[in-house]
């Protein structure tokens, strides 16, 4: 993750801090980001960059556009595994693919809605906006759904 | 819609209908299996008496009940994974979603063209013959396999 790549000294560290930590009584959390490359990525680069520590349950995947997210990647994340999900994309207006975010909010409305119909928390997927030079508002986003995720029971699975 | 002179007297001339009791419907029927459905909406377009419909209504069941290897049926196998009961109901699906509309198929406005069998991508449009005394109030006769498009 490049977001909270610090030097090699630091994430030894910061390994065997996270190592020396208590387990969660139900186990750590994992939340799979789906960051744009145009902006989120951006963000998230120069968070990494600017050396700011990020929740350790995020694991990111690079997509070209959040547009290219549909409803099957966001469920095939959870049912593998994943307590939550959440896309990062351009600003409404901004996409770089022209209208890829707006069709990537609207998908994440229709995964929430088909997760309440079957009793699982909608805001398990969520979607955020920021530009590539908001590195404080992908933090912001990033803390956001791990307090969220973390307030909630870890996804049981059949 | 009823058929015009010309259309009764074309039909008529067809062995195995009799001219009294041809109507509007005659030629296939439409079998829709929605467990194949993609949403496509190609057969709301071509569809000349407007019997299929978009509707923004999506019902989660659908997807328990697509065949594995399409996108709907591995939609449905990772619900089915989290699910914590049988879903509950539709909801509307946003704007920009639109594969996952549902079709509405009135069957009493169809006229049996099979115009939307040509135009599913997926198969999930068939035309059968139409038998004799296989749709209420239709005095068919004759074997009517002709008329199903290849």
């Amino acid at each position: 993750m490049p977001s909270a790549a610090p030097s090699t000294g630091g994430a030894v560290a910061e390994l065997e801090e996270s190592a020396a930590e208590p387990a969660a009584d139900d186990g750590e959390r994992t939340i799979i980001g789906f960051f744009c490359r145009e902006c989120a990525y951006a963000a998230a680069d120069a968070t990494g960059n600017a050396r700011v520590p990020l929740p350790a349950t995020v694991r990111s995947v690079l997509v070209p556009c959040t547009g290219r997210v549909g409803p099957l990647h966001v469920m095939s994340a959870l049912a593998e595994g994943a307590d939550g999900v959440f896309l990062a994309g351009c600003l409404e207006g901004q996409c770089h693919h022209r209208e890829g975010n707006l069709s990537a909010i609207e998908r994440i409305a229709f995964v929430q809605r088909l997760l309440g119909s079957v009793g699982v928390e909608p805001e398990r997927v969520q979607m955020f906006t920021m530009s590539a030079a908001d590195s404080p508002r992908f933090v912001a986003a990033t803390k956001a759904m791990h307090a969220t995720i973390s307030a909630l029971p870890r996804l049981e699975r059949r | 819609m009823p058929l015009t002179a010309r259309g009764r007297e074309i039909l008529g001339s067809l062995p195995g209908v009799a001219p009294a009791v041809t109507t509007d419907g005659i030629g296939c029927e439409i079998v829709r299996r929605e467990e194949l459905c993609i949403g496509c909406g190609r057969c709301v377009k071509v569809c000349p008496s407007a019997a299929i419909a978009e509707s923004s209504r999506f019902d989660p069941a659908q997807l328990y009940d697509a065949p594995a290897g399409t996108t709907r049926g591995a939609l449905g196998a990772a619900l089915r994974r989290i699910a914590r009961h049988e879903p509950d109901g539709t909801f509307e699906v946003p704007e920009r979603v639109r594969t996952f509309r549902t079709i509405e198929f009135d069957r009493t406005r169809c006229l049996g063209c099979g115009a939307c069998t040509r135009a599913c991508p997926t198969g999930a449009v068939t035309a059968r013959p139409v038998n004799a005394g296989e749709i209420g109030g239709f005095a068919v006769s004759a074997d009517l396999s002709w008329a199903v498009p290849a």
